[in-house]
């Protein structure tokens, strides 16, 4: 039986999952805490674990270089990856917002400037508005971005709200609900139907 | 002064373009043996042709180039278009089971990958005839192609234009619904169709069958086993009747072992109308050959045509080929070097004419050093001494060419 390639994003989805995995039976050697390394083996080894960075599981996927990965669907969302999304896990559930100062008020015409670590998802959902955008990529301390008039909002995954509360901002409207999904590269569909589908048999028995 | 890097690192040395050559020969040859007969279409097109054809080429994705009388012209973004033109408008050719093939490049751009702008595709059309033997005769040259090219597993997805199409015509939902839902089934985001769809004001029983075609996927037989409870009227039967009538023959050509079913399978080019494919190897993850029936295309030219054709990406197959460490990298590699003294100048350079005129690869050097990387079958050398040639590590003496050529004709048969 061939091996399948499992891309996992480090991170508290990893280790929900790896903690999935182990109930199923499958554990991996060397695999703990302050590991450095990057790929591990089940057992049997025909489970194969790489840990990337979570906006590039879907790139992982998509390029075949990984069959499965297991990663946030904001992530997914961003990349617009042409992979099966075919399991959600249920797990790292939150959301997508717009969010801003609570005092602001823009009329509609005007053009505004959002702040993200999304783009390809704030255009999408302002696109759809019919709402012109200008976006500000940024990697993180997105909050930051209304205070300091850098951008009029944000679009960022909101979990409870408490940081967003805590630097006096406020959810002004709710997008796409978020979870950690299960993608599967169209290639590895097809051409590892059985390893694939077992797998996900696997993980699907233990969530119930 | 900046130097010059070609943004766009497409394998342009000798090397890649022997194994590219010869990755279009397996093709070609096996496309000859199917009796289809190779054409070409010109680089320019008109982009009017392109932009009035609805749902095929995203307006966005062609090269434009205007032309001196202000003319908008497109760099041939596909082929498929311009041969279903032609064979419809030219009316010396009888349509009926024209078979076509071409290697061309084709351009397109797009915002993901601004530095890929041209691939190479070989590909089929088969006009004039709606048949599943025709159907299932274009699927077994695909899998017999890419058997030729040594792939250890390959898979055709076999799905249909009209099955997706018919649940839609039930429905009433607009552009915007239909392409979400299009999209979720293309992904078979499950957890996400079924509540997509309760939000949308449809049927229960028609919304069963679209919840459940993206899982409608892999052993033939099962497929078609689960379809037959998803039919809601006479047109899906014909469908399903279509996908049993190809697979039974399918069976019969020996292929069904490297043939899925999957009824998600929407192609974004909106053309198509009937059995719809693609081919999917171990090594790489994006489709290497995409095709199916599209008897509606020539309509756009006044004259329907029954069709159906694919094209491979070429440039997609190499890579896979060379992921699997199935393309041999030699050196430079030749049939013969000559290596001479000055004073059997003439000697050698006759002998080497000789040699190229019946054929053989041969270089000819004074200097030793600059033929050592040089891998040859034959290493021939004219010294003031002796005369020798050197095969497989076993030195022969000859006196005059005449005896060279004789050795060397000897060894080659």
């Amino acid at each position: 039986m061939e091996h399948i390639t499992l891309a996992l994003a480090k991170g508290r989805p990893a280790n929900s999952t790896i903690k999935l995995l182990e109930t199923t039976g499958e554990y991996f050697t060397d695999l703990h805490e302050d590991t450095r390394k990057l790929v591990f083996y089940n057992a049997n080894k025909t489970i194969k674990l790489i840990f990337v960075k979570a906006l590039d599981v879907p790139t992982y996927v998509e390029k075949g270089a990984a069959d499965i990965g297991i990663v946030g669907r904001d992530n997914i969302l961003e990349s617009q990856a042409d992979v099966y999304e075919l399991l959600d896990l249920k797990i790292g559930q939150c959301k997508f917002a717009v969010a801003g100062k609570p005092d602001h008020n823009f009329s509609d015409t005007q053009k505004l400037t959002i702040a993200t670590k999304y783009p390809n998802v704030a255009k999408k959902h302002f696109k759809k508005k019919g709402q012109p955008i200008e976006t500000v990529k940024l990697n993180g301390s997105v909050e930051l971005a209304p205070i300091i008039g850098l951008a009029d909002y944000i679009v960022d995954i909101v979990e409870t709200g408490s940081t967003l509360k805590e630097n006096g901002l406020i959810v002004i409207e709710d997008m796409d609900l978020i979870s950690t999904r299960l993608i599967v590269n169209k290639a590895s569909f097809a051409t590892k139907s059985e390893e694939v589908g077992q797998f996900i048999n696997q993980l699907k028995s233990v969530m119930e | 002064m900046q130097r010059y890097v070609m943004d766009n690192n497409k394998n342009t040395n000798a090397q890649d373009f022997l194994v590219r050559d010869q990755v279009i020969q397996v093709l070609k040859n096996r496309f000859h043996t199917y009796g289809y007969k190779q054409v070409r279409t010109q680089a320019f097109e008109s982009y009017d042709m392109y932009s009035n054809i609805i749902g095929t080429i995203n307006k966005d994705e062609m090269i434009k180039v205007i032309d001196s009388y202000g003319k908008v012209l497109v760099l041939r973004p596909d082929v498929t278009i311009p041969l279903t033109r032609t064979t419809a408008l030219n009316k010396a050719i009888s349509s009926k089971n024209q078979r076509l093939f071409y290697v061309l490049d084709v351009f397109r751009q797009s915002t993901e990958q601004i530095d890929q702008k041209e691939s190479t595709q070989a590909g089929i059309e088969c006009f004039g005839e709606n048949s599943p033997e025709i159907d299932s005769e274009v699927i077994m040259m695909a899998t017999h192609t890419l058997k030729d090219l040594d792939f250890n597993n390959f898979k055709i997805e076999i799905g249909h234009a009209g099955f997706f199409k018919e649940l839609l015509e039930l429905t009433n939902l607009n552009n915007h619904e239909i392409e979400i839902l299009q999209s979720l089934i293309q992904s078979k985001n499950l957890a996400e169709i079924e509540p997509f769809l309760s939000s949308l004001s449809i049927e229960e029983n028609i919304k069963k069958a679209i919840e459940t075609i993206p899982m409608m996927y892999g052993n033939p037989r099962q497929v078609i086993e689960q379809a037959k409870s998803i039919i809601l009227n006479d047109s899906m039967q014909k469908i399903l009747q279509n996908l049993i009538d190809v697979y039974d023959i399918l069976q019969d050509c020996n292929v069904d072992h490297a043939v899925l079913y999957n009824l998600g399978l929407i192609n974004n080019m909106n053309y198509y109308s009937g059995i719809i494919f693609q081919g999917f190897v171990d090594t790489i993850g994006k489709p290497v050959l995409m095709g199916g029936r599209y008897d509606r295309l020539g309509e756009q030219f006044g004259k329907p045509t029954p069709a159906i054709g694919f094209a491979f990406e070429v440039d997609y197959l190499i890579h896979a080929l060379n992921q699997e460490g199935s393309t041999d990298k030699q050196d430079t590699f030749v049939d013969v070097t000559i290596i001479y003294d000055k004073e059997k100048q003439k000697e050698a350079l006759l002998a080497a004419y000789e040699l190229r005129d019946t054929g053989y690869q041969v270089l000819i050097d004074r200097a030793e050093e600059k033929l050592n990387t040089v891998t040859s079958t034959f290493r021939v050398q004219f010294s003031n001494v002796q005369h020798s040639i050197l095969i497989q590590n076993k030195k022969q003496e000859f006196k005059h060419s005449a005896e060279l050529f004789s050795i060397i004709r000897k060894e080659d048969v």
